[in-house]
């Protein structure tokens, strides 16, 4: 288990490393800079504001430092606004966590539960009700979502707030619309999961033993047929928690999904490699306790 | 950005249900705080520090937090606010303001003289880094201060005197340009150390109370000197300013630098003088300080305009206690210290900032509310929809999704359109296009007045240059004053109230004949592509609607093929500014209404927003003869031969007048709109019995 464990760290740090730096160049070879503007600032002024944010040594001294900067978790300044990469993580992580942790709470519940009630009445009118149901959430994009609900229980009953977030009831529409496609891709992978185990050899003894259906399918069947779904919920997690920038926009959530794109459209440098860093620190991490978690459960996968 | 996502609510509510039947659009809540007004502004400021930030989200909250020597009325001209009056002197050049003294900082402090000359020091000193520099650079030596490139003069001697103003040409025998290109620091005479550490305080403090201490030997730069004190600045980390006393900076890293300088103003040859003998301090810029109610600045050229920069964010002084100790983060909520109508009292980055009436602000009765909360919503159709439900009382200009504007243009009784003080053109690639006559039938060929009947925003049709207020909304004393007649088609620029007006030269306005003769013309000369590309770039829909009628339209007058393409907005900016580009849209929004300030400089050779890379000595000549002309009549007059001489030569095709279309719920009072889009909005109030009348 160490082992593999620490297989994997190191694997995440070549990751960490490729994406920094491929980041790093990929945005700096992009057309126009973070000082580019309608009105174009004097080549003197231009100048010294470049030099303040290191943009005018050659791009490979640039990089060094900036790995240097990075081993120390320095992420650097933001280019456009007051605060530093680490600042703007600190600051707006936390929004995208909260409405990550409630779609993922909305998702998780309302799939399994789908998916469970789904493959116990295989092929049954329960099945085709819990489907269509996950198909929606699959299928409708939350960018229509999002309009949709915000038009039903906002601009028409007046009941919940159309956008900004701060008490309990404003999550309840950006997490519902968020949460929707994970819980029906949930519903359709706990679905199958259940399905393949309930005909497995150690189900039918269970059966066989008297033990009761709804015993069966919740204590035994259950635990093998969510393999899947936590295969699924590493990346699920890491997506839903660190920002979606079209639910953020919609709902006007200061998250940092915002930062993914408004840092490309601002050529703001350190922000993007900053947040992608972060991004996928927290992708290889949850991966990590993805594969722990499979050991735990399925003890034939794990890896001594 | 696409404000795509979202827009689908209204798109439903359109087609679906319908628009709900109301006098107004969504709800009117009842008033029950008449002192707290909700504003919804278009994001997220990128700072509020007046020195550094340029946007106008940025302006709603600066011009809150910090006064001016005069502040915007309700035309968005400038009128006295820390000023109570101010001369112009005869040539134009010099311009006394008188301060009263009943201004203070919301530390107590009282504002004077010092504070502005220190903002201005602060601007365009080069350790500041200010995009806002150039805004300054009429002020006399101030473009060399800002390039590090004037000194005064320390002791007699090769034939100056100690106080001579005196320009850096060469360091070390190297020219600055070369330092520059080369990305090389060169030695600063500015530079010192301590030999013992320097412990940086105010002025005059004592030891104990030092914010910050620099080890021995550590460099420090020489911004400032006055009474025995030194102020230097420390790079590092985020920076710090401060005083020490001035004996304690005992160590000249840089003494054996030589530096070649000559006098600023031309002539006298060039001299080598040891790096010992100079210093860059602010007493070399045009700004003076005769007494703390009284300041001076000092215009190279004559610069009429002058009084209009002193409302203008760059001139509004930061408080220098707070800026030293903490040169890019004071103006954050525990440490900012503010001088205008409200204080800062919470700011959710990305959500909302408070701001509360501030006890020390000099003219309470201005102030009407007690409270404004700025809602931070980058997003135009959650902005919408805040506004519908009540969320916010007003909406800030031009920050509606596209789409929104038709349907609710015609409906609503709280949907407002204002002219605004910018212009939206195609530009011309003159190098591309060398040809006069093709692009003066490009030009011809557009009929303008089409335009509002498909943008919905109320845009002013116009084939002039220069933005303004349409003639026809023109009083009988504003005709007069412009000397012109309500039929006249166009629009005017109003430049002081009741005193001076600007009447653009004409355009070449639709008329397909002329379009066609020209394009005759053209075509004998061979200046005729087969086709060309239009380009503009995302984020509106309205560029793409223009862009599609203008190719209509240049095929149906002229046959012309065009293509359209479409680019991400850097790479928008990148190509114009390169010149990789044929036709393009573009828009120019200036800060104050004034053509040779704002709007003509652009079409000099070597200006770096001369996208159309058009180049005409006789233009320059013309702006150049202007300058040194004191009567503002006389002076225009040039301006509008240089105006005209461009607009004939067709560089640009000039298309419409912009708008602001904003939003405010019907109880909203006094919130004025004017040309500049910076509306007082410390003056405006909430009125509960909004329905009794």
């Amino acid at each position: 288990m160490l082992r593999l464990v620490l297989g994997r760290l190191a694997g995440g740090l070549v990751v960490l490393w490729a994406v920094a730096t491929f980041s790093f160049f990929m945005l700096r070879a992009a057309p126009g800079g973070p000082f580019d503007e309608e009105r174009a600032i004097p080549p003197e002024v231009k100048a010294h504001i470049e030099e303040r944010y290191d943009l005018r040594a050659p791009a490979i001294e640039q990089y060094g430092r900036y790995l240097e900067n990075l081993i120390t978790l320095d992420f650097g300044h933001s280019m456009k606004r007051q605060q530093s990469v680490g600042e703007i993580i600190a600051d707006h992580a936390p929004y995208s966590a909260r409405l990550g942790l409630f779609a993922l709470a909305i998702a998780i519940t309302g799939g399994v539960l789908l998916g469970v009630i789904a493959a116990a009445r295989h092929n049954r009118a329960a099945d085709h009700v819990a489907m269509s149901i996950s198909l929606i959430g699959i299928s409708i994009p939350s960018f229509v979502l999002g309009p949709l609900l915000v038009l039903i229980f906002s601009l028409t009953l007046f009941w919940l707030p159309p956008a900004r977030v701060g008490g309990f009831a404003s999550y309840i529409l950006p997490a519902t619309t968020l949460g929707m496609i994970y819980m029906g891709t949930i519903a359709r992978l706990t679905r199958a999961g259940m399905l393949e185990t309930l005909r497995q050899d150690y189900i039918r003894t269970a059966r066989a033993k008297g033990v009761s259906e709804r015993a069966v399918v919740w204590r035994h069947g259950l635990r093998l047929g969510l393999l899947p779904v936590i295969t699924y919920l590493g990346p699920a997690t890491a997506a839903l928690i660190s920002g979606s920038f079209v639910v953020e926009k919609i709902f006007q959530v200061p998250g940092l999904g915002f930062y993914f794109v408004a840092s490309i459209t601002d050529r703001d440098y350190p922000v993007l490699t900053g947040v992608l860093v972060f991004y996928t620190a927290f992708l290889v991490a949850l991966n990590l306790v993805v594969d722990i978690a499979y050991g735990m459960l399925d003890p034939r996968t794990r890896v001594t | 950005m696409t404000p795509a996502p979202g827009r689908l609510a209204l798109v439903i509510l359109v087609a679906g249900c319908g628009l709900p039947d109301t006098e107004y659009f969504g709800k009117v809540p009842e008033v029950t705080d008449p002192g707290h007004l909700r504003y919804c502004n278009s994001g997220e400021p990128e700072g509020i520090d007046p020195a550094t930030v340029s946007s106008t989200t940025a302006m709603k909250p600066v011009y809150l937090l910090f006064d001016g020597l005069t502040d915007y009325d309700e035309n968005g001209l400038p009128e006295p606010s820390l000023a109570t009056h101010w001369e112009v002197s005869d040539d134009v050049r010099t311009f006394t303001f008188h301060l009263h003294d009943r201004g203070r900082w919301s530390n107590g402090r009282p504002i004077t003289a010092w504070d502005v000359r220190y903002q201005v020091m602060r601007v365009l000193h080069p350790t500041t880094a200010s995009v806002n520099a150039d805004g300054l650079s009429e002020l006399r030596n101030a473009t060399l201060y800002n390039g590090g490139a004037v000194r005064i003069v320390q002791r007699d001697g090769a034939g100056l005197r100690a106080g001579d103003v005196v320009e850096v040409t060469a360091v070390d025998g190297r020219a600055l340009q070369a330092w520059r290109d080369a990305g090389d620091a060169w030695p600063d005479s500015n530079a010192r150390r301590g030999s013992k550490p320097l412990a940086l305080r105010d002025l005059g403090a004592d030891e104990a109370l030092a914010y910050a201490r620099v080890p021995a030997n550590a460099d420090v730069t020489i911004i400032e000197r006055r009474d025995g004190w030194g102020y230097v600045y420390w790079n590092r980390g985020d920076g710090v300013y401060g005083w020490v006393p001035w004996t304690e900076l005992d160590v000249e890293p840089h003494a054996a630098a030589r530096y070649t300088i000559k006098p600023v103003d031309g002539g006298g040859a060039e001299v080598e003088v040891a790096a010992t003998d100079l210093l860059m301090l602010p007493e070399a810029l045009g700004v003076r300080v005769p007494d703390d109610q009284t300041i001076v600045f000092e215009t190279t050229n004559p610069t009429p305009w002058f009084v209009s920069l002193t409302d203008n964010r760059t001139l509004r002084p930061t408080p220098r206690e707070a800026v030293s100790r903490s040169p890019r983060r004071w103006t954050d909520v525990d440490t900012i210290v503010t001088s205008g109508p409200m204080h800062l009292v919470a700011w959710r980055q990305r959500d909302a900032m408070e701001l509360v009436r501030s006890p020390t602000f000099w003219n309470q009765d201005e102030v009407k509310l007690d409270r404004i909360t700025i809602l931070a919503v980058d997003g135009q159709s959650a902005a919408a929809n805040l506004y519908f439900t009540g969320a916010c009382d007003a909406l800030t200009a031009n920050h509606l999704p596209a789409s929104y504007t038709r349907p609710l243009a015609a409906r609503y009784k709280d949907f407002h359109v204002e002219p605004w003080l910018g212009v939206y053109f195609a530009m011309l690639q003159t190098e591309t296009f060398p040809n006069r006559h093709f692009r003066r039938a490009l030009a011809y060929a557009v009929d303008r007045t089409q335009i509002p009947k498909f943008l919905h925003g109320g845009q002013f049709p116009t084939a002039q240059y220069m933005p303004g207020t349409p003639i026809s909304q023109l009083d009988d004393a504003e005709l007069a004053l412009c000397g012109v007649t309500r039929d006249t088609p166009g629009v005017v620029s109003l430049m002081v109230t009741g005193e001076l007006c600007y009447v653009p030269p004409p355009g070449l306005d639709f008329d397909p004949t002329k379009a066609r003769e020209e394009l005759a013309l053209a075509r004998a000369e061979g200046g005729v592509p087969s086709s060309f590309v239009y380009k503009f770039n995302q984020g509106s829909e309205t560029h793409k609607l223009v862009a599609e009628y203008l190719q209509a339209q240049w095929q149906a007058v002229l046959g012309l093929d065009v293509e359209l393409e479409i680019q991400e907005w850097k790479t928008f900016l990148s190509d114009t500014k390169n010149g990789q580009f044929e036709a393009a849209r573009f828009g120019w929004i200036g800060n104050f209404p004034d053509a040779e300030a704002e709007f003509l400089p652009m079409f000099r050779c070597d200006s770096p927003n001369n996208r159309m890379q058009w180049c005409r000595p006789e233009y320059e000549a013309l702006l150049d003869a202007a300058k040194p002309i004191r009567d503002r009549q006389a002076r225009l007059a040039k301006i509008r031969a240089a105006e005209a001489m461009m607009i004939e030569d067709a560089p640009i095709i000039p298309l419409y007048v912009y708008t602001q279309v904003h939003m405010q719920k019907p109880y909203v009072r006094d919130l004025h709109l004017n040309l500049i889009d910076q509306p007082p909005l410390h003056e405006a109030w909430l009125d509960p019995d909004w329905r009794q009348d």
